[in-house]
This record gives structure tokens, C-alpha cells and sequence, in this order.
């Protein structure tokens, strides 16, 4: 297994060490780049949530992140140490409605899900948990044995 | 995110390229809202061409709902064209695809929209 961890505060100007911290590990571990788009969103719509919504105001909760390989499996586990919120409690959004009547509030957490193979939420002691995993389809990369 | 305009006539594109996160929705946003009530001579239709837009969040996507409301209100035609695979996942998946007019690309977008309002 392959892993790597960042701690950042919870505020949403942190979001470009986040991209840039996955991208890194992206790269570093040879996987296909135009899989890291999903788990870029992933990261993005969950930090930008505990950002914005994750403590009361005046507090600036901390935020992990830990990205790891396992064979073809990628697992993306964000935790923070904010207000208790299970994000998968999120209603879905309405997404045949016409323009006039829709908003993107869930939006983020809905494509999380359409794109994740799994996602759980635990609360882990006074930490919300929120675990992605997506199998990612690779090339055949093993040179041809001469 | 960097964003190109051109004008064609009464219509004008909007070229965004690069990323189009949280941390770039403001701008965009506001570059948008320039072209459909700024100063400029306003267009009767705006296409915003993302050939070179590579990825779009739900940050993203409220750029595009409120440019297509705003735009709406204005009276003005609003599509979107060229999405590449990223961003049209985003857009099928969120059903944006069916909410706003999406054209393949830059060509139909201006044929369409010179041949009548979307």
C-alpha cells in the first residue's frame, strides 16, 4: 500500500495544496491522469463543505487527508475535527429540474457519490470520517518480458 | 483559470481555460456577469466554449446556472459548447446538460445560434 497524509486548516484557501498534494501523489504513483479528476472533485466538494460549514463561526477546524493505493483501488479519507455532520444525510438534488427552480446546494455530495465506487461517513471520536474508494481501470503497464 | 472573450458580431464567446473550481467561480462569475450587463455592447447571444475547460466542481456548475438565469433574464440566448470528457460527465451527471443548451462544439453553437434563439 501506498500512502500519503496533509493536515491543513479548514479554510477554503487551501484548496490548491489539496489539488497540488494529490496531483503529486497522482503522478508519483503512475496512475492514469485522467482518473484524478474524480478524486479531485471528491476532495474539493468535501474540503469545500468543512471549509464553509464544518465549525462555528470564529473556529477553524483541521483537516486530513489521506490518499492511498492498494492494488487497484484508490481511497480517499478526509477527516476534520468540526461539527458532527454526516454529508451522505444530504437530500439529493433534484437534477430534471428546469432552470428557474434549481439550486446546486448537494450538488457536490451527489457527484461524489455517482463517481465513487464506495463512500462511508463515520464519526471516529470528535472527528467526522468520510472514506472514498474507486477502482481504477489501468493500462496494462508491465513491459513485454524479452 | 484564465478567460479569453471574442465577439462575433451580436454574439459573444467566453473561452474559459484551465480549472474552473471554487477557488476560480468568483471571477468567472463576475466575468460573465460583465458580458451579459457590462458596459460593452451587450450581444444577443453568448456561447461559452469550453474546448479548454478541464474541469468543473459544483462551484463550477452555479457559474453556469446563474449565467443561464442571468442571461435569461436579460432576453439573451445562452449555450454552452465543446465540453471535454471531464466537465461533460459533470454536466450529464448533474443534469445540467438537459437544464441548459449544450452544442458539440464552437461550429453548431454559432450556426445554431445564428439561425434562431436556443
Amino acid at each position: 500500500v501506498n500512502e500519503r497524509r496533509i493536515s491543513v486548516p479548514g479554510q477554503s484557501v487551501q484548496l490548491p495544496v489539496l489539488t497540488q498534494f494529490l496531483q503529486s501523489f497522482w503522478s508519483a504513483a503512475g496512475l492514469p491522469p485522467d482518473e484524478a479528476l474524480s478524486f479531485e472533485l471528491a476532495l474539493e466538494e468535501v474540503f469545500i463543505n468543512v471549509a464553509m460549514h464544518g465549525a462555528p463561526e470564529g473556529s477553524v477546524p483541521l483537516v486530513e487527508v489521506r490518499v492511498a493505493l492498494d492494488d487497484d483501488a484508490v481511497t480517499l479519507t478526509i477527516e476534520d475535527d468540526g461539527s458532527a455532520f454526516d454529508p451522505l444525510l444530504l437530500p439529493a438534488p433534484d437534477v430534471t429540474a428546469s432552470l428557474n427552480e434549481r439550486g446546486v446546494g448537494g450538488m457536490g455530495v451527489f457527484l461524489v457519490r455517482k463517481m465513487m465506487d464506495s463512500i462511508e461517513y463515520r464519526r471516529v471520536g470528535t472527528r467526522n470520517q468520510l472514506r472514498m474508494t474507486k477502482y481504477i481501470a489501468r493500462q496494462v503497464s508491465h513491459a513485454p518480458e524479452r | 483559470m484564465n478567460v479569453r472573450l471574442e465577439s462575433l458580431g451580436p454574439v459573444t464567446l467566453v473561452i474559459p481555460q484551465g480549472r474552473l473550481d471554487f477557488a476560480a467561480a468568483a471571477a468567472f462569475q463576475a466575468q460573465i456577469e460583465q458580458v451579459l450587463t457590462g458596459p460593452l455592447a451587450r450581444p444577443v447571444a453568448v456561447i461559452v466554449d469550453c474546448a479548454s475547460l478541464s474541469y468543473v466542481s459544483s462551484a463550477g456548475l452555479r457559474v453556469f446556472l446563474l449565467g443561464a438565469r442571468a442571461a435569461k433574464r436579460a432576453g439573451l440566448s445562452f449555450a454552452v459548447c465543446s465540453l471535454q470528457p471531464a466537465v461533460r460527465d459533470v454536466f450529464d451527471l448533474s443534469g445540467f446538460n438537459r437544464m441548459m443548451t449544450v452544442y458539440a462544439d464552437r461550429g453548431v453553437a454559432l450556426a445554431q445560434t445564428a439561425s434562431g434563439p436556443a
